[in-house]
């Protein structure tokens, strides 16, 4: 059958591989240098033309290309036992375990971008509402953001990640329950001991406010987004207002602290400029052709019959774009933040509300009053704000906390008082403006 | 993963021991006896003979023939590359702290992660090294011919087996004693300045755990809030709900140095606490919610709460509580203050109650049974982590017990196969035949599921046959469970082998939760490998290949 030797077999396989393995290194061999692809070969070529080189999606980690490696074809086991290894741990509370499964599931999936997305979520939503004190539900949301930002790293040209580092930097430090004392460690970190009364360099280099990291990072998104506009499944308009949108968040978050002086009208002056002057202006693409949304109808017909576009069709979709995004909304809204009637009501509801908790009830029912009267001439002067729902639950909140305080007097409630009419017409909302009461004042 | 040191059972142990060994002997004999007819009438005498032979060889064992079978077998394993492991290891070393360390990382969380990996590293290192060391060593001597240099010698099988045993144990030894030292200096230079304080050993003193409810009424357990993880359960705040720690073995040695705030430096009791907090409102957000602790003297019922303090949930050592030598506390019913002597007053025969409530109304606070200790001095990092150590290496001393055991009868590839199948059953099946056994596992035992199934039957419904039919059909299940009792039983529980998370939630590994039962658990598998490796070697074909 076979009169070769053992030795003899083993040569004829050696000289095998090596004349297999020269037109692969031919067809395959990569750039050398940093001239164009000419010296590459042909199989190198198409990887690049066709984008199907893993260091097309993002930096290539030697470990975790080793790791996938050395598993062989077992890179999927590998990945669901670390999956539920990490379900297991995190249902039962092994915290330091469960980061270690995420980080190890990562290495085998260094560029499959859900995973990134829902262990991030995972992090600093799921993970840091089971801890008790602020402090450590700052710290995983913080993981949470840390981790998305290792995976925007890894994977540079996917929109997505920067976006979802952006809503964690912006909405759940923004928006949580914990605002004030997340927004406060955004800038200064509770690990004193680490940081040094600093913020964390990770997340916020450059120590600034979290919603204006967070238009950093989702300016980073647009730009990648517009590079590559098919990886993101959400409205492009939608995703665009997303830096210019952190901005007003920003002029909005510093009122809610009480700011309002320069600081919050400068911000709102940006806010508005940003707004209407660089998003406004963008091109978008819809069915009926190019727009952009600083168009009034007028302008949005004249392009239409400029395109030879049917009017109404064009006018349709802008118009429903505009609301998608709440463009009018914020144009106005950042317009009327710098107006001083405006400014006046929110500080004397603020103040009125913090002398509430300070107990001194005659100053807080004063200012109170004084605010609702002004809020009642801003609903009557822009009636664009009796649709806004943060105006409605500021003007409400006014009325609730100066209410309770004529109870607290045992005083009656007059039928007729400034905004009684905008009370009376928005009673759903008032259930979370009692437990927002019962949580700022700790009052049932 | 439920961290809860149980002390181990050594009088029951030993017993189920007996039991197992007892009745693998007699099913041997018998089976041997029976085989023995086959040979005719003087089978069974020759039985009896071979029983007798091995009395005398075990009897006149020569340690120090079995030394010098060790050291050779100890060479045999430097010569087939044993210890390029270390290399593997260095690697692994050089490169983990690239994944490992994150900027300002919790201490804890740090520490856990890096003793985790460290363990992880050895044992993964370790074992399979071991394994294939173990398994092939005999067959491949089998296989060249030099087992007959050593068995043309005045050498018992005995001694061989042994002498295997003991030589790879040594190379076990030598490579996780190593890879121990390394391991230890890599974390001490791995974990950062700050989480450097938390790098020890507590050694805890546990209470046994029982409940009232929001009546006062005595319960089993507290609360079940719906968290799905049951190893907690809740008692309600501002009710009468109250969790019961009762200590024992407490005198003035149990007293440490400790800090008050009314008293400064003083002598006293740790009670550290690790309670998690249900809200079922925000309520004030930034602190925790607030607990009491009662002591009670067991005796005179002597009550002396102590200051309230806000639990910081997963945040281990920062929920210490100082209970000075001398306490003062307000009397409510005799309303005045009053001083008592800790151990005089308040612990009675080294017993003492501590009653745990929460103050917070419609808020609740979770325990189990080791949420609550007194901790006594501390040790130092090295002895835990030495002691955990241990357990990975008692781990592949079994392992090496039964690849050598097994390589007596069996050839190289299939004594691996078998070794790696007690080693994962024995590693991660466990809990799942400990149900069947129990008779915990829904739809019952194999019967009564064969019956299920074939009939498309419910689990959880009841069997739809005459009483007699579900009676023979559950008196099976029962034989039959009896048996898979038996199998489980011969698998070795390496559950007690994994110690590092004692070392890795940085507390001292328990002598009689851990280190007991791994020691009877090697000790309970030496004894029938070195008879299994004998008897199969003695009683085998060497020329057989």
């Amino acid at each position: 059958m076979n009169r070769l030797t053992s030795r003899q077999r083993k040569l004829v396989y050696l000289g095998v591989i090596v004349v297999l393995l020269a037109p692969i290194i031919i067809l395959g061999r990569p750039k050398s240098g940093t001239g164009a692809t000419a010296d590459q070969g042909v199989l190198a070529q198409m990887r690049t033309r066709y984008d199907l080189g893993e260091n097309q999606l993002g930096q290539v980690d030697p470990t975790s290309a080793a790791m996938n490696l050395v598993l062989l074809g077992f890179r999927g086991i590998a990945a669901d036992l670390l999956w539920s290894q990490a379900d297991e741990n995190e249902q039962t509370k092994n915290w330091a375990e469960l980061r270690a499964n995420v980080d190890a599931i990562i290495m085998l999936q260094p560029h499959f971008v859900r995973v990134w997305q829902f262990q991030g979520w995972n992090l600093a939503y799921n993970v840091s509402a089971a801890w008790d004190l602020v402090a450590d539900r700052f710290y995983w949301v913080k993981e949470g953001a840390k981790f998305l930002k290792k995976g925007r790293d890894i994977n540079d040209k996917i929109a997505q990640l920067p976006y979802e580092e952006g809503r964690v930097l912006g909405t759940k430090i923004g928006r949580a329950d914990e605002w004030k004392f997340y927004r406060a460690y955004f800038k200064k970190d509770p690990n004193e001991e680490a940081f040094k009364g600093g913020p964390d360099p990770e997340l916020n280099p450059k120590g600034t406010d979290n919603y204006l990291a967070a238009k950093d990072v989702y300016l980073v998104a647009n730009e990648l987004q517009k590079a590559r506009p098919d990886t993101i499944q959400m409205l492009d308009v939608l995703f665009r207002s997303y830096p210019y949108r952190s901005q007003l968040n920003y002029a909005d978050a510093l009122q809610r602290e009480g700011h309002f002086d320069e600081s919050s009208q400068t911000a709102w002056e940006e806010g508005y400029r940003e707004w209407v002057e660089k998003f406004g202006q963008e091109k978008f693409y819809g069915p009926n052709g190019p727009y952009h949304l600083e168009m009034s109808e007028h302008d949005m017909g004249d392009m239409a019959e400029a395109q030879g576009k049917d009017v109404d069709a064009f006018t349709r979709w802008v118009l429903q774009m505009q609301n998608e995004t709440r463009y009018p909304y914020w144009k106005f809204r950042s317009q009327a933040e710098s107006a001083k009637l405006m400014v006046d009501a929110h500080k004397l509801i603020y103040d009125g509300e913090k002398q509430f908790v300070k107990g001194n009830l005659s100053t807080a029912r004063d200012l109170l009053f004084r605010g609702m009267t002004l809020y009642e001439q801003l609903f009557a002067k822009y009636e664009v704000l009796t649709s806004d729902d943060e105006a409605l639950e500021e003007a409400m909140t006014a009325v609730y906390y100066w209410q309770r305080i004529l109870k607290l007097e045992f005083k009656p409630i007059p039928a007729q008082f400034p905004l009684s009419v905008v009370y009376a017409n928005h009673q759903g909302i008032l259930p979370l403006i009692e437990s927002r009461f019962k949580r700022e004042t700790g009052q049932d | 993963m439920n961290f809860d040191p149980r002390a181990f059972d050594i009088v029951q142990g030993v017993g189920t021991w007996l039991k197992v060994m007892g009745a693998c002997a007699i099913l041997v004999l018998v089976a041997s006896l029976a085989a023995s007819f086959g040979l005719g009438l003087g089978g069974p005498v020759r039985v009896f003979r071979q029983l007798f032979s091995a009395i005398r060889d075990i009897s006149e064992i020569s340690l120090r023939r079995v030394w010098a079978l060790a050291v050779l077998t100890a060479r045999e394993a430097i010569r087939r590359k044993a210890l390029l492991v270390f290399g593997l290891f260095a690697i692994l070393f050089m490169f983990g702290s690239w994944f490992l360390s994150g900027g300002g990382e919790k201490a804890d969380i740090q520490i856990e992660r890096h003793v985790v990996f460290v363990f992880t590293a050895i044992s993964w290192l370790v074992l399979p090294v071991v394994l294939m060391l173990a398994c092939w060593g005999i067959p491949e001597d089998i296989k060249a011919r030099s087992i007959h240099t050593v068995v043309t010698k005045p050498v018992r099988r005995v001694e061989i087996v042994l002498g295997r045993m003991l030589g790879f144990t040594l190379i076990t030894t030598l490579v996780v004693g190593v890879m121990g030292v390394a391991g230890y200096i890599w974390i001490d230079r791995q974990i950062s300045r700050e989480a450097h304080g938390q790098l020890l050993c507590k050694v805890p003193i546990y209470g046994k755990l029982s409940f009232l409810d929001r009546q006062g009424q005595p319960a089993s357990i507290g609360i079940n809030v719906g968290d799905v993880w049951t190893f907690r359960s809740y008692i309600e705040g501002s009710t009468k709900a109250t969790a019961i720690w009762d200590f024992e073995r407490l005198s003035e040695a149990s007293l440490m140095p400790i800090s008050t705030k009314d008293q400064g430096e003083t002598r006293g009791l740790r009670v550290q606490t690790g309670f998690e907090s249900f809200r079922t409102h925000k309520g004030v957000m930034n602190s925790g919610l607030l607990c009491q602790l009662t002591l009670v003297n067991p005796a005179t019922s002597l009550r002396v709460p102590l200051p309230a303090f806000e639990v910081a949930e997963y945040r281990g050592d920062a929920n210490v509580t100082p209970v000075p030598a001398t306490l003062t506390y307000y009397d409510s019913e005799a309303r005045k203050s009053k001083t008592v002597d800790l151990v005089k007053d308040v612990i009675a025969d080294g017993k003492l109650k501590i009653e745990a409530r929460c103050l917070n109304g419609e808020q609740f606070l979770g325990m189990a049974r080791p949420d609550m200790f007194i901790r006594t001095a501390d040790r130092h990092f090295a002895v835990g982590f030495f002691k955990a150590l241990s357990g990975v290496w008692l781990q592949a001393v079994v392992i090496v017990m039964i690849g050598v055991a097994a390589s007596c009868f069996l050839k190289g590839p299939i004594a691996t196969l078998m070794t790696f199948a007690v080693l994962i059953v024995g590693q991660s099946f466990r809990t799942m035949i400990d149900k069947i056994v129990s008779g915990d596992q829904l739809g019952g035992g194999p019967f009564e599921s064969i019956y299920r199934m074939v009939t498309h039957l419910n689990q959880t419904v009841d069997l739809d046959l005459s009483k007699t039919v579900t009676g023979t059909i559950k008196w099976t299940d029962w034989i039959s469970q009896q048996g898979i009792w038996l199998v489980q039983q011969t698998f070795p529980n390496f559950s007690y082998f994994g110690m590092s998370p004692y070392v890795a939630k940085g507390f001292d590994v328990d002598f009689r939760a851990a280190i007991l039962p791994s020691f009877a658990v090697a000790l309970a598998y030496f004894i029938p490998c070195v008879l299994l490796g004998y008897f199969a070697l003695k009683l085998r074909e060497l020329e057989s290949k």
